[in-house]
Formats: structure tokens, sequence, C-alpha cells
């Protein structure tokens, strides 16, 4: 049936997108005002703010932290993560559930808990804060998101499938290489790619545990503290930008994986099951 | 690979699975020699893709033995089992094609490129797909990707090949042609074959052997004729083939021969071991239906008729029996709804098992 619109939800959803959204798109334009102010009447188009970011030192060593520890996290978590997710659907052992559990339970801790804990931890075993310390602790922190989407995927697989690898003669490491791996890896990529983009911009943990470097959360937030810098607008549209990139190239990646492999994600339109 | 050895090519001994308290398999002992084509039948749940499955590998009995080509290999891992399956459901790899996927084997066998190639066309050959190699999965029929299924499992020459319903998820069409290809295929690669199937006709089709199961256990072994005309069971009676299975008393005669009572009619079946209370087995094609002639026979009333092709297949109400008796008929007049009939048949076509007292 082709109703008209209810008015009343559809000025709520409205409304909602407007609260969301706007803000976004105030600081993106004014990323670009040539006047440091930060209120209207916007002054005029200019690139100033991002030629001035991009002289910062302060600014490039921050991204660059910021870009290593996203790319170790997202490797070392990949290959951690993939293997407690195989695990996690493959072995047959009782425990397989109280682990999960364990895997599963940073995702409902605090930010400021998880920091804290680990700063405790770091202080007590002794090891000096660091970009190193950093990496550790958004292991933890991404390590069940990456666990979310790669259990889910490697679930999905035709068991089948990989008995068909092992009656064909191959050991469990060829059926992972040569028939699970093929069916999953466009997923397990793109879940990589989320956990650094979750790396790159968390702020709470890495406050808590980084030493005397900086990433560019933290870079963004020392800037602010010092005055209102109108180029802040600036870093912030391009963490905006690396941002969405990273989360589409991961939606390209997720959907590639659903259609090339044995995964069978519900592509039909919602509703076409009740006929 | 498959040297002649000799004993059976495959020796299940007293082979148990337990899933929890739930009894899968039970004391199943089964020889299988070279060459044959064995099935395994029965309905679903009866055990028969479990017993497959331990064969394979893929399930370790919880007691018993395994041996293939005489070697124990109960804990062998179905990667170094010397066997090859076809599942159920398709199961080619979507990221390979054609020929890739049937290369799997050989290539993890480490074979040289050129026997690659060579033996990938040649088994695709034998099912008949040349020229599909560098077909994708999700560009073939069901039909085609279970012939790519068998090319990928027979390209290893498997000392046995097992066959998990191979052909259930095919429309009735192909799946009959698929039959032909099967029994071809047998013929022309002369390995062994264990095939499970819950289809009596596809059974008694295919196999020189049909094992049939029943509640984890094997009810009977035999030829498809000797399973067919000689059931062990009343189970196998109904299960294989369509059957009228009667309760009756049998008394033993003095010349060896037995006396059945059915329904108030008595006749002589030519030898017996059972006496007491029995199971009369009559297939639908061995009774004979006509005007009533003689008051000795079994009489009752055609309640149901309908057109066979080759002839007619009537359901008759006898009094004092629970279910009408089927019977199948060709040719001869019809005799219509409502008609009283005898109901005839040669004391040999039947077959008396024995019953427990109050079971009918």
């Amino acid at each position: 049936m082709q109703g008209r619109r209810a008015p009343v939800p559809t000025a709520i959803t409205i409304a909602a997108l407007l609260f969301l959204f706007v803000p976004l798109a105030i600081v993106v334009l004014f990323s670009f005002n040539s006047t440091g102010s930060l209120t209207f009447p916007f002054a005029g188009f200019s690139t100033r703010w991002y030629h001035q970011i991009i002289e910062s030192v302060a600014f490039r060593d921050a991204v660059v932290n910021s870009a290593f520890v996203g790319a170790v996290v997202a490797l070392s978590t990949l290959v951690l993560g993939t293997l407690a997710a195989y695990g996690l659907t493959r072995a047959s052992t009782r425990l397989r559930t109280p682990i999960a559990v364990l895997l599963f339970l940073p995702l409902t801790l605090p930010g400021l808990f998880l920091g804290l804990s680990l700063l405790v931890l770091f202080s007590r075993v002794e090891v000096n804060l660091s970009l190193g310390t950093v990496m550790i602790a958004h292991m933890v922190y991404v390590l069940p998101y990456y666990l979310l989407i790669a259990v889910a995927a490697l679930q999905r697989l035709d068991p089948a499938l990989e008995e068909a690898g092992a009656d064909l003669g191959a050991n469990a490491w060829l059926v992972f290489r040569r028939v699970t791996l093929p069916q999953v890896w466009p997923v397990l990529l793109a879940a990589a790619l989320l956990a650094f983009a979750l790396s790159f911009d968390e702020f709470i943990i890495t406050f808590f545990v980084i030493g005397p470097d900086s990433t560019l959360p933290l870079f963004i937030f020392s800037t602010l503290r010092r005055t209102v810098d109108p180029s802040v607008n600036a870093i912030s549209s391009l963490l905006l930008v690396i941002t969405l990139a990273l989360f589409a190239i991961a939606f390209v990646l997720t959907l590639r994986g659903s259609r090339t492999s044995g995964l069978s994600i519900e592509t039909e339109p919602i509703g076409s099951a009740a006929r | 690979m498959s040297g002649p050895s000799a004993g059976p090519r495959v020796r299940l001994r007293d082979v148990a699975k337990r899933f929890g308290d739930v009894s899968a398999l039970e004391d199943v002992t089964l020889d299988i020699d070279d060459g044959e084509f064995v099935t395994l039948l029965g309905p679903s749940g009866c055990g028969k893709t479990t017993l497959l499955r331990i064969v394979a590998g893929f399930e370790r009995p919880s007691a018993g033995q395994v041996l293939l080509g005489g070697h124990d290999v109960t804990k062998v891992p179905p990667h170094r089992r010397p066997v090859n399956m076809v599942f159920q459901r398709p199961t080619l790899f979507p990221h390979l094609d054609v020929a890739a996927n049937v290369a799997f084997g050989p290539r993890i066998d480490g074979l040289s490129k050129t026997e690659i190639g060579q033996r990938v066309d040649e088994a695709l050959a034998l099912v008949r797909l040349d020229g599909f190699q560098p077909r994708r999965s999700h560009e073939l029929s069901g039909g085609q990707m279970q012939r790519v299924a068998l090319a990928r499992a027979i390209v290893n020459r498997p000392q046995v090949l097992l066959l998990d319903e191979p052909l259930s998820a095919l429309d009735l069409k192909i799946r009959l042609e698929m039959e032909v290809e099967l029994r071809r295929l047998h013929r022309e690669i002369g390995g062994t074959f264990i095939y499970v199937t819950h289809d009596q006709r596809e059974a008694l089709a295919l196999s020189d052997r049909v094992v049939v199961f029943n509640e984890g256990r094997i009810e009977q072994i035999g030829t498809p004729n000797e399973v067919y005309r000689r059931p062990a069971s009343p189970f196998v009676a109904r299960f294989v083939g369509d059957a009228n299975v009667i309760p009756v008393d049998v008394e033993p005669a003095d010349d060896g021969a037995a006396e059945v009572t059915v329904g108030g009619h008595r006749f002589r079946t030519p030898a017996s071991d059972v006496s007491g209370p029995a199971w009369l087995v009559l297939r639908p094609e061995v009774v004979g239906v006509s005007a009533p002639s003689d008051d000795r026979a079994l009489r009752g009333v055609v309640r149901d008729l309908s057109f066979r092709g080759t002839g007619h297949s009537y359901r008759v109400a006898v009094e004092g029996l629970g279910d009408p008796v089927k019977a199948e008929v060709s040719g001869g007049s019809v005799i219509d709804l409502g008609f009283t009939v005898d109901l005839t048949w040669d004391p040999g076509a039947c077959r008396v098992l024995p019953r427990d007292p109050g079971e009918d």
C-alpha cells in the first residue's frame, strides 16, 4: 500500500538527522572559513587552516603516530582476531562459551574503566608508557569489534565446504588457507579496516596510557584546550574524511565477500519474505 | 594407490556411535568387497549418513573399528583416508572454477602440472563435462554441480567413493539421468561405491547390495532382489517397495509345509520355519483379483481403483483385516468399485515372518 507518509514520524526523523549532521556540516564549512571567527556570518572561502595544520610539525607527528598505532593494531588484530574467531567457531571444547564471554567483555566496559585499569596494570609491571602501551590498550578495545564481524562471517560459511576440503586431502591448515580464507578474506579485511578506524580516533583509553607522544585525537584536544583554534575544524574534517573512507571501503569489501563466496547475507528486500 | 589386497575393501566391525545420550548406530558389522556398489538405505535419522561419515572420518565411532583395504583407519583423520565423498548439497568451492575445483585434491597431493591437467580433463570427461573447465559454480545447474563434485572425488582415484544422497536435491528427471550416469561411471572406473539414500527405488536401481537400516541397526543386507523378494522384517517389507503386511497365524503341517490362516481363509505355503503368530508379506503385484468363484479364497470388496498405465491398482477391504489389501493387476477386465472379489496369490510368492503375539 502506498499511503501518504505520516507527518509526525517524518518530522522527528528529519529533526534527528539535522541534529546529528548539522554540527558536522558546520565544522566542515568553517574549516574553509577565511577568518578565525567560529560564528556566522561566513567570511569567505579559504584553505588557510589546512595549510596551517599541514605545516605544523606537531600535527604531522600526531598523524604519523595515529597511523602507525592504527596500522599495528589493525594488523595484529587481523592475525589474533582471526585465530580467536576460528577457534570460537570451530573448536568443540566446553570452554568455548566462557572464552567467548571473556573475549567480548571489553565491549561492555566503559573506556574510562578500561583506560584506568590498563594504566594500573602498566605501572604495576613497570612498563613505561609509550605508543607501545597505546597499541596494547587499543588491541584490547578493538578485538571484540573485530571478533563480532569475523565470528559472524565464519559461522555463515557452510561447514560442508571445509569438510569437502579435508575429504580431498587438505590438513587443517590447508583447509583454512585454501577453502576458508578465500571465502572470508574480504570480510576479515573490512573488519581490520574498522579496527584501524576505531584505533585512529580513540581518545579516552589513549589519554590514560599514552606517554610523552601524542596521537591525532589527543593533539586536537590539547589544541582546543589552549585556545579556540579554527585549525581544529580542518583537522576534524580531515579525520572525518579518513574515517568515512575507511568505512566505505570496509562496506564494499563486506558486500563483495558476501557475493563471491559461500556466505549468504540476506540481500532480499525486507518484506519479500512475508509473501 | 589402491593395489588389490586380500579381504574386503571396507570392513566395519561392531561400529557404534552415540551423540550424548542418543544412540545413532549400534553394533554395525558390514563387509564391502572391492568394486561393489553398496547402498545404505533407510528413513531419515536411521544412522546411514552417520555411518558414511564414520567411513569418511568426519565422525569418530564411539566403539568398533573401521578397516580400509585391511588397515585400521578408525583414528585416521579424513584428509589421510583414501576415500572421497560427494555431499548431499553441492559443495563446490565458489572461489574456484570447475577445473580448479577438480584439481583441488591432485594439487594437494603435489602432482605435476601436466599430470593434474590430464587427470582433470579425464575426470571431467568421465562425468561428461568436457569443456566446462573454466566455468564457475554459479554458472552450473544443480545436476552439473553434482557431476563436478563427482569428478572432484574420482580424480583422486579413491579406494572407496562415498555418496551421501547426492541426487536428493535434484529434479526427478535429472535424478533419473544421473542414476544412469552413476551406473555407467561405476562400470567404467570399477571402484567401490558406498551410496546413502532414503529412496528405496534408487537403492534397488543402483546397487549390487542393499543394506537396510532402521533406528541405528542393520535390518537386512542383500541384493536388491533378495531385499525385495525376501524381506527379513516387516519394516524392510514396508520400506522397500510396496507391500501388504498382514497379521496371520501359522501351523506347521505334516509334510514340512505350513498352514497359514488369514482372515478365515487358509492356504499352504511350501515351507516355513515360522509357527504361531506371523506376518504375511504380499507384494501387490503377486495378488490376483477375480470374480468370486472359490469359497475358500480370501474375499473382499473393491474400495479403490486407480489406473496405472500397465494395469490397475486395487484396494480391497477384507473383513477381519485392518488395512485394505493392495493389488496391482496388469491387463484383464476391470472390476468396479463395490464389487465383491476373490484375492488369490501364488503361495510361493509370499513371505511369512515371525510376529510377537499381540503385535499387529
